[in-house]
């Protein structure tokens, strides 16, 4: 099937990779480590809302979460333990939070999911001043070519977490509840179980990256741990890619990646005109995005 | 602590936030009324129509309140312009799927980030501001700015009137037909792109008016619009989608209790109360707590 050779090609180009720090200065290291990330938030996001059709713009809260969490233990436990927690706590959050967000359909989740990423950052803000911290700093952080590897994990882990989902019954009953909520309970898809199994994996790598990402900052502040850009970042890449695809949000993240190095240091503005500007294009015109299989399988209107 | 809540000032504070709100959520609800999505760039018009304000009094020396009708055309205009556009187009499509409305949402927000950006761009991200009416007025116990209570008071003044606009005259009739029975009102003769444009008209200029009357007591940034937006998102939900009365009421009610609860705690915990409020009110009633019905989407 193409979903295979797609999974090969992602998988076998990430593997490539990893000859990053051996050849290539810090900064190339450093650049590489951002786009590994970006890869690894954008194809988890695909995992749930490009297959079920649940646009969640507050995926940041389960990188804000797990990079909390691995903050707030510093001192007490090994990133050994602590990343893979991250990931836990994470899926353990979108478990319990689902069961009642996930009723809300169509644009009401889209804000919901939102407004709930925004009430835990000002929670933890709030929480983090009673406890006497304005930001917090952790020292004695893993190399740069440690976080690279750990990174690179993620994203192969992602992507292999994307491909698996996609062949499964989960990943036909996901794509069924996109097309059509309704007929898919009909015919008997676990409407509730699938969008709540679905939303917890998605949360997984995203909380492991939110670690990894403090580590690499070697600090935490929760306005920027929270920054719903990255919602919205991660959103536009697998939009841009296309969401239901496997090449998707690489591609997507890969395009932003670049265009954010060229931009970002000199013209912000600029870059997120343009980054406002892609969205709207794609949302609007080319919904299935640059790879656009979901597109062209979407051509004739149900 | 019984005295402190007591006080005029609260109360005035309450009264002055609830007006701010019930203005742009209005404006909100009847956009939303019309094409059954949220702008999310709403708030970016109130922005906007801050930023004219500042100029044209920085610049031309125009005084605010004369200002209120340059902005309420140009938002007027502007309203026009993107139904005429843009939105009229997209409103003609077929009946549009929950994922296509999720879509359409992604949408508003690029356009909300690109014109944050723009104005960025063009005015800096230095917040402006100016000395107008400044001078202390005192009602009984309460002591306000001129600029403040002229404020206040004009956007209750247009608070009623699009009210009553929306209540006895024809047009505002067919606008409140359209949002509660979109294909019924077109069956018995309701002009309904003229009906749609007017509520555009009315949503934007009432948007732009409102920048310009919190222009008069804050200072205007480019990023000044998306918390309003959140604010009148609550508003509007908490209200009822599609319903002015409730719209009302739920801009009065969250402006007590913004104003009650920061006075109760701290100001820390404004965004928790305001985002826990919105997110009760999504999961406990999608359909507005003062709804009359659900209008199931």
């Amino acid at each position: 099937m193409s979903e295979r050779r797609d999974a090969v090609l992602v998988l076998g180009a990430l593997g490539a990779g990893a000859a990053v720090p051996a050849i290539g200065s810090d900064y190339w290291t450093g650049f590489a480590i951002t786009a590994l990330m970006w890869i690894a938030l954008a194809q988890s996001w695909s995992v749930f809302s490009g297959l079920s059709g649940y646009v969640s713009f507050g995926h940041v809260v389960f990188y804000g979460l797990g990079a909390y969490l691995v903050v707030a233990t510093w001192d007490r436990l090994s990133p050994a333990l602590s990343v893979p927690l991250a990931a836990l706590a994470a899926a353990a959050f979108a478990l319990a939070i689902g069961a009642p967000v996930l009723r809300v359909r169509g644009p009401y989740f889209v804000i919901l999911s939102f407004g709930i990423a925004e009430l835990v950052k000002f929670v933890v803000i709030a929480a983090e001043a009673a406890a006497g911290h304005a930001s917090r700093l952790i020292l004695r952080t893993p190399d740069l070519a440690a976080l690279f590897y750990l990174m690179l994990a993620l994203a192969a882990a992602a992507t292999a977490l994307a491909w698996a989902v996609r062949s499964t019954r989960l990943g036909h009953g996901l794509r069924a509840i996109r097309e059509d909520e309704v007929a898919a309970e009909t015919i008997g898809v676990p409407v509730a179980r699938y969008k709540l199994a679905a939303l917890a994996l998605s949360a997984a790598v995203p909380g492991a990256v939110g670690g990894t990402m403090a580590m690499r900052a070697t600090y935490f502040e929760p306005l920027q741990a929270f920054d719903p850009m990255v919602s919205f970042t991660m959103i536009a890449m697998a939009v841009i890619g296309g969401s239901d695809d496997l090449r998707g949000p690489v591609l997507g993240a890969l395009v932003l990646v670049y265009l954010s190095e060229l931009l970002w240091a000199g013209a912000p503005q600029l870059y997120m005109v343009i980054l406002g500007a892609l969205v709207l294009g794609f949302a609007l015109f080319v919904p299935g995005g640059l790879c656009g299989r979901a597109g062209a399988r979407r051509a004739r209107p149900a | 602590m019984l005295e402190t809540l007591a006080a005029g000032q609260l109360l005035f504070a309450a009264l002055a936030l609830g007006a701010l709100y019930a203005l742009v959520a209005l404006g909100l609800n009847l956009v939303y009324g019309t094409m059954r999505l949220l702008n999310v760039a709403h708030g970016d018009l109130v922005m906007l129509g801050g930023y004219a304000t500042y100029w044209a009094f920085a610049a031309a020396g125009i005084p605010p309140l004369a200002a209120v009708l340059l902005t309420a055309s140009g938002g007027a205009a502007l309203g026009a312009g993107a139904y005429r556009g843009l939105f009229r187009r997209l409103l003609a499509a077929p009946r549009a799927t929950a994922r296509i409305e999720a879509n359409s949402l992604l949408a508003f927000f690029g356009l909300s980030v690109i014109v944050q950006n723009l104005a960025a761009l063009a005015f800096t991200a230095t917040p402006r501001g100016y000395e107008y009416l400044s001078g202390v007025v005192r009602i009984g116990e309460v002591a306000v700015t001129g600029g403040r209570l002229a404020a206040v008071a004009l956007a209750l003044a247009l608070c009623a009137a699009v009210l009553a606009f929306l209540r006895r005259h024809v047009l505002g009739l067919a606008m409140r037909a359209l949002v509660e029975q979109r294909e019924a009102a077109a069956v018995v003769g309701v002009d309904i792109d003229r009906a749609q444009r007017a509520s555009f008209v009315l949503g934007f200029g009432t948007a732009a008016v409102a920048g310009t009357l919190l222009s008069m007591t804050e200072q205007v940034s480019p990023f000044m619009g998306f918390p309003i937006t959140i604010a009148a998102f609550v508003v509007v939900i908490m209200g009822g989608l599609g319903r002015i009365e409730g719209t009302l009421a739920a801009a009065f009610l969250l402006g007590a209790i913004e104003t009650y609860g920061v006075a109760l705690t701290s100001p820390t915990y404004r965004s928790i109360l305001v985002y826990g409020l919105f997110v009760t009110v999504l999961l406990v009633r999608p359909q507005g707590l003062l709804g009359r019905r659900a209008i199931v989407r």
